[in-house]
């Protein structure tokens, strides 16, 4: 047996994110104990009609969410219990709502920093309608093997530890949540366990005191003894002491107070919960407190360490005249199931990764690349062009190659707005479309055309030197299986018209006096493919491929220097519009030769 | 509880017709001067000027000067406003009007669980204090308010008669509208006058203790709550409260001057326990402190420097129960993160930490705790299997 939370608790939780987290922890208590999910429904008008998702095991129940509670408990008639989790500015609405529903007999209200003045009217409201109103500030109620309404608990290997999947003999009601779980801990460890433990929450005013739960706790037969955690301020301490000693009881009460402290403080230094206030001339110290609970009969021990042992004493009595018997201990318990995380770490599952990198690792506390800490690059005067060394061909290039590949980027960043590419982020920034998808639209532009021809002018210059091809040989191979020779000819630029681009970077490679066999090849067949035709002349694409072979990057990668270089152009371009606001632009009629069939009448449909 | 100067306390008064003498709130004589020039009554009348401030004994500290001109008022201003008292600096002084009187009463209002209680006494000032059996009170439910007719017997019970207890009664209306509406816990009036101008009951002095909790439906509660022991905050206890106010979750720290144990335990309940502890040893507590309701790890963080910087200290208990939802590991990440800035900046030499706590991922947080020692710590680690306090008793008994 139990009291205020038992196997028939059926509840709808009142709140948001903080709501769902008790239901995620009431879940794995259910699970624990073998029982369905005790939560039927959520209210929370702003997510009504959606549902929750709740873990249960290595499942998810979905529990709906509804805007009231008349509407959550139609749909759900069996709901008899409410848990406010309800911002404290409306929790009083919340909570007289609750309380107003006739299949509601118990509202525990979790909420913290409610005004005292709510609290109070919610509190007599409830005893009007000869209800329950646990709380506010109530950290929940559980009772052991049947039923937990809140957080209250802790941790599931807590409630193992604990043994809450069974029921012992001793009742616990507290002020302090935070000291709940401790209590139910030592009550398993000195004793059998709980039956029902109650967070009645720490303000000056809870709605329902020790009093009443003593009664309860009284005429419940499993729960021999009651342990209380009590606090200075109020008076709820002493009205439990009042009861206890007005007539013979059959629980036996086992209390702790805080607040000694209190006696050493300078004046008027109080601490604690909201309730913890002195009263005047005393009364409601500590020492009051705990003197007339020792007066009306209940164990008090000196100190929250010595509760334990007092615990333990009592339950020795209870085993002795046979009011208790050693509790049996199930065979088997549910486990909670590891998520893939948890199982990894304790070496219980092999999973087989999805994907393999070899470049990165962004585990620590920065990125690696290449196993290279990014800051330990900067701190020891690296640049982009290594970190591109180090991504794209996995090594640490020199600081020659680096001046190369710099001077790459700066020749190709941008080629003015009519290229393919500019022109059409130019069209789609006018479009109004964001910078992602308009650096993407001339990105797409990027091909065999425009800029992508570097991975095969490489490709092929490369396969002519490595099989030490003449310029001839290698037309002739060029002519009969692939077609024009790509890095060669140009659109605008000619011998006579030379791309200043190209004889800048041609000159300083060459000034390096390093090997260049493919620049020099390039720059071979140039020189035969420029008389057949002038502007057949070694463009920028195909003397980066040729400079970027030489200096050993792998052919896969070069495109990749034009893509990344002109995406600075494209960037720039992207802005430019946005900064000018410029309107949506579309071509003239002039400017299109309109070859399609002249206007005729469409037949009848066949 | 919140308390109220007397300055604002008078304020919600007044708005709830009580009268009030006139007063005004100052912070130099500059501008009490120009004051002086605006408003007749403080060239006409007797003043009283008064230290502003949450402190006690503020006639023995000679910060409540009576019976002014208005020079004398500037004077005794000029004296008290930037005087230091022990950590409080005077920075306001209330400069309010004498009221001539013969008679001195007394009336109250109370939140009590059962609703609250109407007091009124036909004595007052001192006077009340030492006759407390002359004080009547009336105790009314939850959610009622006194009707005139229970208020008008309530003064004569009290020995008011005729006009005057229908008088008192029409102040006790006001003071409970001024307490009902305004989420107040405690309202005393001590003493009410009868003014001799004009015959009517007047506040002269007020305690006003209202509820915090309810500040978000007084959007006229401008004013910042004063400290509830006798002193002003100090900026260490304004820096974790600044931080309180912006977290989910708590963190709470009062330094207590003169003490060598410090305090970093978790839970408004386990708090006090350790703190009685300490007592109980013959430990000397240096602070309080205090944080729940899994706060983020800065905000512990905050609290931890704050504790690791309270001088004299030999002892940090960083005790906690077995939480319910606080993650250990994420709320002892902030303190060991507290602890390694306390110590690069010198702090923590020759203090003994003793930690004890359990909850969601104590192992974790436990064993982050234990390699401090590699850092060259001394901390001591224990876990739930070790009672709630008995770290308290190791560390006092390792002295």
């Amino acid at each position: 047996m139990s009291i205020l939370a038992n196997k028939d608790t059926r509840v709808v939780i009142q709140g948001g994110q903080a709501g769902v987290n008790a239901a995620r922890r009431m879940a794995e208590f259910c699970y624990l104990i073998k029982r369905p999910l005790n939560v039927e429904a959520f209210v929370y008008p702003p997510d009504a009609g959606k549902t929750n998702e709740i873990p249960y095991g290595s499942g998810l129940i979905a529990i709906p969410v509804y805007k009231s509670i008349a509407e959550a408990t139609k749909n759900h008639p069996t709901i008899n219990t409410s848990l406010v989790y309800i911002g404290a500015d409306r929790a009083m609405k919340g909570g007289m709502e609750a309380l107003d529903d006739s299949h509601i007999k118990v509202v525990s209200m979790i909420t913290e920093g409610v005004p005292e003045k709510d609290a109070k009217i919610l509190g007599a409201h409830a005893r009007k309608l000869g209800k329950v109103f646990n709380g506010p500030s109530s950290i929940g109620i559980i009772s052991a093997g049947a039923c937990r309404l809140g957080v209250i608990g802790g941790a599931f290997d807590n409630l193992v530890l604990s043994k809450l999947y069974r029921e012992g003999s001793f009742g616990v009601i507290t002020k302090s949540g935070g000291l709940s779980n401790e209590i139910i801990w030592i009550c398993s460890q000195f004793a059998d366990g709980i039956t029902t433990a109650i967070g009645i929450g720490g303000d000056a005013y809870p709605g329902t005191d020790y009093v009443s739960y003593l009664e309860m706790f009284e005429n419940d037969p499993q729960t021999k003894a009651v342990v209380i955690v009590g606090e200075m301020g109020g008076d709820l301490e002493e009205r439990a002491a009042e009861w206890y000693g007005a007539k013979k009881r059959r629980v036996k009460l086992i209390a702790v107070v805080s607040g000694f402290c209190q006696e050493s403080l300078p004046k008027g230094m109080k601490f604690g919960h909201a309730g913890a206030k002195e009263g005047l001339k005393g009364e409601g110290s500590a020492r009051s407190k705990s003197d007339a609970l020792k007066m009306a009969g209940a164990l008090v021990p000196a100190t929250f360490g010595a509760l334990g042992p007092a615990i333990k004493e009592t339950y020795q009595e209870l085993l002795k005249s046979g009011q208790v018997k050693e509790p049996v201990e199930p065979a088997t318990l549910s486990r909670l199931p590891k998520t893939v995380e948890e199982a990894m770490k304790a070496d219980e599952v092999m999973v087989a990764p999805l994907i393999r990198t070899t470049i990165s690792d962004d585990r620590g506390d920065e990125p690696c690349y290449d196993g290279y800490p990014a800051s330990e690059l900067i701190n020891k005067g690296y640049e982009i062009p290594h970190v591109m060394g180090l991504l794209w061909d996995k090594r640490l290039i020199s600081k020659q190659e680096a001046e190369i590949i710099k001077r790459i980027m700066m020749l190709s960043a941008d080629h003015g707005p009519c290229v393919s590419g500019a022109y059409a982020t130019i069209l789609a920034a006018c479009a109004g479309i964001g910078l992602s998808q308009s650096v993407a639209a001339g990105m797409i532009m990027i091909g065999p055309r425009f800029g992508g021809a570097v991975t095969d002018a490489g490709r092929f210059f490369k396969y002519a030197v490595d099989h030490k091809m003449s310029v001839d040989e290698f037309l002739g191979y060029m002519k009969k299986n692939h077609g024009p020779v790509p890095g060669i000819g140009h659109r605008v630029k000619s011998l006579r018209n030379p791309d200043k681009r190209v004889k800048e970077l041609v000159g300083y490679v060459k000034s390096l006096k390093i090997k260049t066999p493919c620049l020099d090849f390039a720059l071979e067949v140039e020189k035969i493919t420029s008389v057949k035709k002038d502007n057949l002349i070694l463009n920028v694409d195909g003397t980066m491929a040729a400079v970027l072979v030489d200096i050993g990057f792998p052919v896969d990668s070069l495109n990749g220097f034009f893509i990344l270089s002109r995406t600075i152009g494209l960037i720039g371009h992207w802005v430019d519009q946005k900064r000018q606001d410029s309107r949506l632009i579309r071509l003239f009629d002039y400017l299109v030769n309109y070859a399609a069939p002249k206007r005729r009448e469409v037949p009848p449909l066949k | 509880m919140a308390k109220v100067l007397e300055g604002p306390g008078m304020g919600l008064m007044k708005k709830w017709g009580i009268n009030v003498p006139n007063y005004v709130v100052v912070t130099s004589v500059d501008e009490l001067t120009k004051l002086g020039q605006a408003n007749e009554w403080l060239k006409k009348s007797k003043l009283v000027v008064k230290a502003h401030e949450a402190l006690g004994s503020r006639f023995k500290l000679g910060l409540v000067k009576v019976d002014l001109d208005f020079k004398a008022a500037e004077a005794a201003a000029k004296d008290m406003i930037g005087r230091q008292v022990g950590s409080i600096t005077v920075t306001q002084v209330i400069v309010s009007e004498m009221i001539p009187h013969k008679e001195e009463y007394y009336c109250a209002v109370k939140s009590t669980r059962e609703g609250s209680e109407v007091l009124v006494a036909n004595c007052g000032g001192i006077e009340v204090e030492s006759n407390w059996e002359r004080v009547k009170r009336l105790c009314l439910e939850i959610g009622q308010s006194p009707s005139s007719e229970s208020l008008e017997k309530l003064s004569k019970d009290a020995g008011f008669a005729g006009a005057l207890a229908k008088k008192m009664a029409e102040f006790a209306v006001k003071m409970f509208a001024c307490f009902d509406s305004e989420d107040a816990q405690y309202l005393e009036v001590n003493p009410v006058v009868l003014r001799a101008s004009d015959g009517e009951l007047v506040a002269l002095d007020a305690v006003t203790l209202l509820d915090g909790d309810a500040k978000f439906r007084h959007p006229d509660w401008n004013f910042a709550f004063a400290a509830e022991f006798g002193r002003a905050y100090s900026k260490q206890e304004t820096d974790v409260m600044a931080v309180d106010s912006k977290i989910k979750g708590s963190v709470k720290f009062i330094e207590i001057p003169g003490g060598d144990t410090a305090m970093l335990p978790a839970g408004g309940g386990a708090s006090v326990y350790y703190s009685d502890a300490v007592v109980a040893r013959g430990g000397k507590l240096a602070n309080y402190a205090e944080y729940s309701g899994d706060p983020p790890d800065w905000a512990v963080e905050v609290l931890t420097e704050k504790v690791c910087s309270l001088p004299g200290i030999k002892n940090i208990i960083v005790g906690g129960a077995i939480a319910n939802f606080t993650d250990v590991k994420k709320t002892f990440g902030g303190i060991i993160n507290g602890f390694r800035k306390a110590k690069s900046e010198g702090k923590l030499k020759g203090v003994k930490i003793w930690v004890r706590r359990g909850g969601p991922r104590e192992k974790e947080g436990l064993d982050a705790m234990r390699a401090l020692k590699d850092e060259g710590f001394d901390i001591n680690v224990f876990d739930r299997n070790t009672p709630l306090t008995d770290i308290v008793d190791k560390a006092l008994q390792a002295k």
